[in-house]
């Protein structure tokens, strides 16, 4: 994966394929601690001990015949955070949904960018309909802190049936998300 | 600043859209976006066929997306799936061949033979 925002989708159709109805995202960079903080959390069917220690681990197997099929995406988002003096927690347990946390030191030169975040959410947002996607991003210098907050429910309410992929709601949704995430100084690439 | 209140007016013009057509999709573009899709660059290759919906004002498209295809060598990979027509699989896909596949496949309905992988019923 070439940026964050990538890692960022990825780990969001890990939740829509773990049938989750909602995922919140929130994305932090504060600037008195020099850190970004990525959170995903979602509602779906969550992991049990074995599968969740499988999921962050490359090589881990108990089985010849590995039954749970994992991939590399979790690993390597933790190797990429741990590389950047941060952290990577993921907690989950079945029936509880999953949330990951990831944390960079944001100035660390192998830091990855941010990437196109805008893109990642409205394709994610477009490919499943059916899952409410809530983003939060929140740059927090040391004077003034400036928001942005992006909730697919409350545009699915509004919009009242109207598929999310009509013309103009796309066009909506494109500037929408690029306004919000630019104003609050995350857009990089 | 964008504001929900820009949605009422998108959605009263849609609704009379819609009362003028079937509200059936025409077409389904299914892409893959499992973690190797996304590390070949399939949420680019998705983003730019949802511009071109946007840009031309298709109507009854979804564009949506899957995990793992099975075709891991031939990432970014897309299906066009419509009634009552076999599935038709593109493979090896960028922005501009994605764009050009709206273009030929969804406006002018002609089969774009270059990126071509599969059709199957």
């Amino acid at each position: 994966m070439q940026d964050i925002s990538l890692h960022l989708l990825d780990i969001i159709e890990n939740s829509v394929r773990a049938q989750a109805q909602n995922v919140w995202i929130d994305i932090k960079i504060i600037d008195a601690d020099n850190l970004l903080v990525i959170s995903i959390k979602d509602d779906g069917s969550g992991m049990d001990d074995e599968t969740l220690k499988a999921a962050q681990d490359p090589f881990y197997t108990t089985k010849v015949e590995r039954k749970k099929k994992v991939g590399l995406g979790i690993p390597l988002f933790k190797e990429n955070a741990e590389r950047c003096d941060g952290s990577f927690l993921i907690t989950s347990s079945l029936g509880n949904g999953t949330q990951i946390i990831a944390t960079f030191a944001y100035d660390h030169i192998d830091r990855m960018p941010l990437g196109k975040l805008a893109d990642t959410i409205l394709t994610a947002v477009l490919g499943h309909e059916e899952v409410d996607l809530h983003l939060e991003t929140h740059r927090i210098k040391t004077d003034k802190e400036i928001d942005f907050k992006f909730s697919t429910a409350l545009i699915k309410e509004e919009l009242d049936g109207v598929p999310l992929s009509y013309p103009d709601v796309i066009t909506f949704l494109d500037q929408m998300l690029n306004e919000g995430i630019k104003n609050t100084e995350m857009e990089e690439n | 600043m964008k504001t929900l209140a820009e949605l009422r007016k998108i959605r009263e013009k849609a609704q009379n859209d819609m009362q003028l057509r079937d509200s059936n999709f025409r077409f389904k573009v299914v892409v893959g976006m499992g973690t190797s899709g996304i590390a070949m660059g399939a949420r680019d290759v998705m983003k730019a066929i949802i511009d071109e919906v946007a840009n031309r004002n298709l109507k009854g498209i979804l564009v949506t997306q899957t995990g793992e295809k099975g075709l891991s060598s031939m990432e970014p990979v897309v299906d066009i799936i419509q009634d009552d027509k076999p599935t038709v699989t593109y493979g090896n896909l960028d922005p501009e061949k994605a764009r050009q596949i709206v273009a030929e496949h969804i406006v002018n309905n002609r089969i774009v033979q270059e990126y071509l992988v599969s059709t199957r019923s």
